[in-house]
This record gives structure tokens, C-alpha cells and sequence, in this order.
């Protein structure tokens, strides 16, 4: 009896599912009528299985262990070692021809990085706007990219501007630090998370992926937790038409460092 | 009538009637943890079969992806929702799953001899299920697991000699994200991986029929316990019916993965509070407490995501793989063993699994730290200092305690064991304090 109504209820779920989905109601109901016909299912067949009262002592001998072939001696007119240190030698003959296909996999092996910034270059935004030098109030923060080139992975920059006094290690005659600005990479030398939380009182970049800290004021300096090195400066400049431009590449190299970048 | 005609046509051809009533006599013992592996068997066949259905609504191309996987999070096109929500669901139930199933084979010693091979499957199995899920998660080409593929990428690179090789093999490129970085995760995803880990699993099961089923009855002579036909044919339908229940429940209840609420991926965005998918959240806990320190050899430098991204969970991997011929050295019980331990009887076990389930547990914890900090109003730094100690210490002192309880519970089995308790009987002396009355000789 129970579990004929087990079953009459994964019938009724089944069809119900069907009915939901053919006339378009939530994913809710669908997906619950679904779990009705499932646990229909389960409670029938558990239901059986318990009505079935089966004996749970029944025997089965376990099988006797052990080698059974004795393993062969090679006739071959040479002793057993050379035979097999032979084999092992042409097998790894093969595990060194198997490297070729293995090294060939990297189609184009290396790795470039890919900033996009050059001296002149002029600021923009993620529409490719650029930047005019009023852009900022004190305390203010963008994400830029070198003019058309706001794909490119590494190119992510942030624009901060800070009160001028606290500026430091700008270049003299530098328009865009004698109004405050100063420009990151804003990619994490720990592990390439866009470092996209400023704190405005403390003048900090935090990365939200693993919360490293980097000081603002002081270079982007990493501070706290598991980044190696600063954030890489991007000098910047205002040009005649008062647009920010770059005055060049960045003074270190974006995003984590690998085995063979070495400096 | 049908099915006797079949089997008999099938008889004739292949002979195979006395292998299918040497599998449906074959005896199982009976134990509900020996139940935890089916869950897993049918988490797997639910991400197979949701899985198929997905490969014709998805598009993996590049852009498209987003596109095509914000369509079947439209609640207005509920078959499209609920099988994606049933598949994400079924994947970090599925590691969820095996993890405990692990651990049901690690405590009760059913690893042992003469079974370390098929330890040694299921735990490849687990690295690839993980492997597998991650690369799911990365399809959709969102914002968190765009970020989680650079992620990635750095711990590639960070590799000693081979960094950009491996970089480079993975986005099939020499830049990030590669041109072919969307096709690799696809068919490692929809291909490699899962083929993989159906031909392991084949030979998971297949071993397990052949060596028999391990056993708490106390008789290394024999399985005891009931058939497969009907009693547990029945049993295991219901623990089908069962795993799907709860996933289509999941997905009624809960939405899991709302890429709609993340946007696509730009490499110049990233969220507070972004956290991955459960089962790789204890790598992600490995970087935040990993070390900022850069080695350097020879002037090549150690980016510090190589030890926490991945020479820890390597590590992790290689130490449960050889664990099978560790524990026998240290023990000195090299036998085989068909009748398995209680956790407590084996001290030596039970210390070193908790604490490795200590560690995995505060890892997790710490993918978290910047909420957990938040909501504690303690400083960042202070509890990642925490963290970092209790990394190391906690271990330490968790495995001595469980082994002590083991010790202690065992020892009790064994008192138990040689002084039966009828034995003893207590009588009152003439000062009024106690005397053990000597047994009777029979």
C-alpha cells in the first residue's frame, strides 16, 4: 500500500514537471514537482526493499591471494640484467621521442605583456575618452587605458588624484603631480587580480582576490599581505590641450613575475 | 517474458546469463557509510546527463559564452535554469561527495592491502572531479571566474623553468587571456576530463566486484551481508531517487552561480567578497596566507603563488597517494585486510586524518578572512597571522588529541577484552573498603 502511493506520487511529480515545463512556469515549480517524482522514486524503492525483509547473513567465501604465475626467464642468450636494463633503455628512448609533441604544445611559447603604454599616449577611460586634467576632484579615482587600447591585459591603470602636497618622487616640471595625479598599474603583482578597491583616508589600493594593501602615498608600496613588490609606476604629464598623457611604459614589470623574467 | 528472451538471445551469442547471475547473487555487507561512494556514482551520472543536454544550449566561443550562459540563467526559460542550476549543484555536490566517501575509506583502513590501488583511483578521481569543476566554472567567461582564470594563469606561470610553457600551453598563446584559452577549458571540460574520470570510475567499480567488498563483521573469510538482486538493486535505486531529490530541491530553493549578478569578464574588474567555488576555496585560502616573499635562484625569481597554488595542494595529493604504504611501515602490520577498523581502533589514523581535516578546514575558513575580519572587528593582518599559526600548530595538536582519544577508546576495547565484565565482582570487606572476589573455577 505505502508504496503504491510512493509511486502514485513520482507519477504525479513526473507529469507535473512535464505540465510545468511545457507551459512555461517558474524553474521553482518544475524543479520541485521534479523533486517530488525523485523522492517518490527513493521512498518506493526503499519502502520495497524493507517490506522484503531479506536475509542480511548470506555468505560468500573470499578468494585465496597471491601471485598466480610464476614470472619468466627470457632465453634470449643474454643475461636476464642486460634484458632488462635493454627494454628499460628502449622505453625510455620513447619517453625522450614523447617530449617533442610535449614541447611542441606551446604554440607560441613565452609570454609578452602587453601595456599599451608609450610616451604621449593620452589617458582615456573605458569608452576610450581621454582625460582632460579637471577630470578628478581631490580624492578621486578612475580606472584608465592607453588610447585605443583598452583590451590589452596589462594596460589597466588607476588615476588617483591626491592632494598635490602629498605627491612624491614626481619628476620636476611634471604638470599632472603638481595637480595631484598619480597612476598605477592596476594589475596585482601577486597573482594579476585587478587591484580594484581604493581607501580614500588611508590613500590605499587593496585587492579584493587575496587583500593585498598598497600605499599610495609612498609609491604603491606593498604594505601588507601576500604581494612581493609595488605596484608599477605610470609617469603622466598634461599635454598642451590639457589631456593626461603618459610619459612612458611603466617604471617596473605589470602583474606577477615567472622564472624567466629576470632583472 | 521479454527481458527472459533478450537475455536468452544474449546467452546464446555471448554467454554472458552466468556472469549477469554471478553479479546479481554477489552478496554486499550492509553499512549506511558504505552508502556515501553511491551518492558520489550518482552525483557523477546527473552532471553526465545535465551535462549533455548543456553542450547543445552553450556556446563556448569566446564573447558568446557570457551570452549564451546568461540565457540559461533566464528564469523565464525554466528547463534551460533548472538543468544548469541541477549541473553546477551536482558538481560541488559531487566533490562534496567523494571527499566524504574518502574519508569513510581513510578512518575505517579499507585503503589497506589489498586495496591501495584503488585508493590511490579514487583520489585521482577527486583531483580531476575538482579539476573538472573548475574548469565548468570558468566557461561562462564571467567576472569572478575571469579573475579566477588569471589567477590561474599566475600560478601556471609561476612554475620554475617551465612557467611560460605551461602558460603558454594552457592559453594555447603567449598572452592572457589566449586565443584559445575558451576552447582548452571546453574540451578538457566537456571531453578529457570527464572521459577520464568515466574510465577510472569503471575501473574503481570494477575492482571493487573483483576484490570483494570490505566488511565490519568480524569474519575474514567471507562477505556477509545480502545480494544484489533485489535487496540492494533497490536499495541503490533509492539512493538515486534520493540524489536527485535533493538536487532538484537544491535548484527549486537555491540559485547557485547568478553570473547575472557578476557581468562579463573585463580584466579591470573584481568585487569585494568574491569567493570560488567550495571545493577550490582552500587554495584561494593557501594565497591569502601564502607568504609575500619572492626567492630568487640564480636571479630567476619564485613568484610566491608557486608554493601555496600549488606545490601545497601537490603536496596534499602525494602524501593521501602513498599514505597506503606510509601507515604499514610505521604500524608494521603489513597484512591484508578484507574486516575493517572503527576509526578509534587505529590511533595512528585517526590523529593524522584530523588533522589533515584541520588544515582543509582553515584554508576554507581563511578564503574568507577579509568578511570573517570584518564581522569579528578584528584587523586583517592580526587574524591572518592567526591563521597562519594555527596552520601549523593546529595540526599538531589536533592529531595528538584524536590520536590520544583513539588511544584511550581502544585501550578501553582491550581492558574490556581481557577483563570481561562478568568476571568481576566487587564484595565489601569487614574495614568497609572493596575486594575484587577471585573467579570461580568452573
Amino acid at each position: 500500500m505505502k508504496v503504491a502511493l510512493f509511486l502514485a506520487l513520482t507519477i504525479l511529480g513526473a507529469l507535473g514537471a512535464t505540465a510545468a515545463a511545457a507551459t512555461g512556469a517558474p524553474p521553482g515549480l518544475l524543479a520541485g514537482a521534479a523533486t517530488l517524482a525523485f523522492l517518490g522514486l527513493a521512498s518506493a524503492a526503499g519502502a520495497t526493499a524493507v517490506a522484503l525483509h531479506a536475509p542480511d547473513d548470506l555468505h560468500e567465501p573470499r578468494r585465496a591471494r597471491g601471485p598466480t604465475l610464476p614470472s619468466p626467464v627470457p632465453d634470449d642468450g643474454v643475461t636476464r640484467r642486460v634484458f632488462g636494463r635493454m627494454w628499460f633503455a628502449a622505453f625510455g628512448a620513447f619517453g625522450v621521442l614523447g617530449l617533442v609533441p610535449l614541447i611542441s604544445l606551446a604554440r607560441r611559447p613565452g609570454r609578452r605583456v602587453l601595456t599599451g603604454w608609450r610616451a604621449g599616449l593620452r589617458l582615456v577611460d573605458e569608452n576610450n575618452q581621454p582625460i582632460r586634467s579637471d577630470r578628478l576632484a581631490a580624492g578621486g579615482i578612475e580606472t584608465v587605458f592607453p588610447q585605443d587600447g583598452v583590451n590589452l591585459p596589462e594596460a589597466p591603470t588607476v588615476l588617483i588624484r591626491i592632494p598635490r602636497e602629498l605627491v612624491t618622487g614626481a619628476v620636476p616640471g611634471d604638470r599632472a603631480a603638481a595637480a595631484g595625479y598619480v597612476a598605477f598599474s592596476k594589475i596585482c603583482t601577486h597573482a594579476g587580480c585587478p587591484v580594484a578597491l581604493y581607501r580614500r583616508q588611508a590613500h590605499e589600493l587593496y585587492c579584493p582576490c587575496h587583500q593585498s594593501r598598497f600605499d599610495v602615498l609612498n609609491g604603491a608600496k606593498n604594505i601588507s599581505g601576500p604581494a612581493p613588490r609595488p605596484l608599477p609606476r605610470l609617469a603622466i604629464d598634461v599635454d598642451a590641450q590639457g589631456y593626461l598623457v603618459a610619459r612612458g611604459d611603466f617604471d617596473a614589470p605589470v602583474g606577477p613575475d615567472d622564472w624567466d623574467r629576470v632583472r | 517474458m521479454i527481458v527472459r528472451r533478450v537475455a536468452g538471445w544474449l546467452d546464446d551469442r555471448l554467454g554472458t546469463n552466468a556472469a549477469v547471475r554471478y553479479l546479481l547473487e554477489k552478496i554486499y555487507p550492509d553499512h549506511w557509510s558504505f552508502y556515501l561512494g553511491e551518492f558520489a556514482l550518482y552525483f557523477f551520472v546527473a552532471l553526465v546527463a545535465t551535462g549533455i543536454w548543456l553542450t547543445f544550449a552553450f556556446d563556448a566561443a569566446g564573447s558568446n559564452a557570457y551570452a549564451s550562459t546568461l540565457a540559461l540563467a533566464d528564469r523565464s526559460h525554466p528547463i534551460g535554469y533548472v538543468i544548469r542550476q541541477v549541473h553546477h549543484w551536482s558538481a560541488v555536490c559531487f566533490v562534496a561527495a567523494i571527499l566524504v566517501h574518502m574519508g569513510r575509506i581513510f578512518f575505517t583502513g579499507a585503503f589497506r592491502r589489498p586495496r591501495e590501488l584503488n585508493w590511490m583511483i579514487g583520489l585521482t578521481m577527486l583531483a580531476l572531479a575538482s579539476f573538472t569543476g573548475f574548469t565548468g566554472y570558468s566557461l561562462p567567461n564571467d567576472s569572478l571566474s575571469g579573475t579566477g582564470l588569471r589567477i590561474a594563469d599566475s600560478v601556471a606561470l609561476s612554475i620554475p623553468l617551465v612557467g611560460r610553457w605551461a602558460a603558454a600551453v594552457l592559453n594555447g598563446d603567449d598572452v592572457f587571456p589566449g586565443r584559445l584559452l575558451a576552447t582548452h577549458l571546453y574540451t578538457l571540460h566537456v571531453y578529457y576530463l570527464p572521459v577520464a574520470i568515466g574510465a577510472l570510475l569503471s575501473l574503481h567499480l570494477g575492482m571493487l566486484i573483483y576484490q570483494k567488498h570490505t566488511q565490519f563483521t568480524r569474519d575474514p573469510r567471507s562477505v556477509v551481508g545480502r545480494r544484489f538482486w533485489p535487496d540492494y538493486a533497490l536499495r541503490t535505486v533509492a539512493v538515486l531517487g534520493a540524489t536527485m531529490a535533493v538536487l532538484t530541491l537544491l535548484a527549486a530553493l537555491v540559485e547557485i552561480n547568478p553570473i547575472e549578478l557578476y557581468g562579463p569578464y573585463h580584466p579591470w574588474t573584481a568585487t569585494n567578497g568574491a569567493v570560488p567555488d567550495w571545493y577550490t576555496a582552500f587554495l584561494e585560502g593557501a594565497l591569502r596566507l601564502g607568504p609575500a616573499t619572492e626567492l630568487r635562484i640564480f636571479g630567476h625569481p619564485i613568484a610566491p603563488v608557486f608554493w601555496p597554488g600549488l606545490v601545497l595542494p601537490l603536496l596534499t595529493f602525494g602524501f593521501l597517494l602513498v599514505w597506503p604504504f606510509v601507515e604499514p611501515r610505521i604500524t608494521g602490520d603489513r597484512a591484508a585486510h578484507d574486516v575493517l577498523d572503527t576509526p578509534t581502533q587505529a590511533p595512528l589514523r585517526l590523529g593524522v586524518g584530523a588533522a589533515l581535516i584541520f588544515d582543509g578546514i582553515l584554508l576554507t575558513l581563511a578564503a574568507a578572512d577579509d568578511q570573517t575580519a570584518t564581522a569579528l572587528h578584528v584587523r586583517l593582518e592580526a587574524l591572518v597571522w592567526a591563521y597562519r599559526i594555527l596552520l601549523f600548530a593546529g595540526p599538531v595538536a589536533v592529531g595528538l588529541i584524536a590520536a590520544r582519544i583513539g588511544r584511550e577508546m581502544r585501550a578501553r576495547i582491550v581492558e574490556s577484552a581481557v577483563y570481561p565484565s562478568d568476571a568481576t565482582t566487587l564484595v565489601r570487606n569487614a574495614d568497609g573498603g572493596f575486594d575484587e572476589e577471585e573467579p570461580q573455577p568452573a
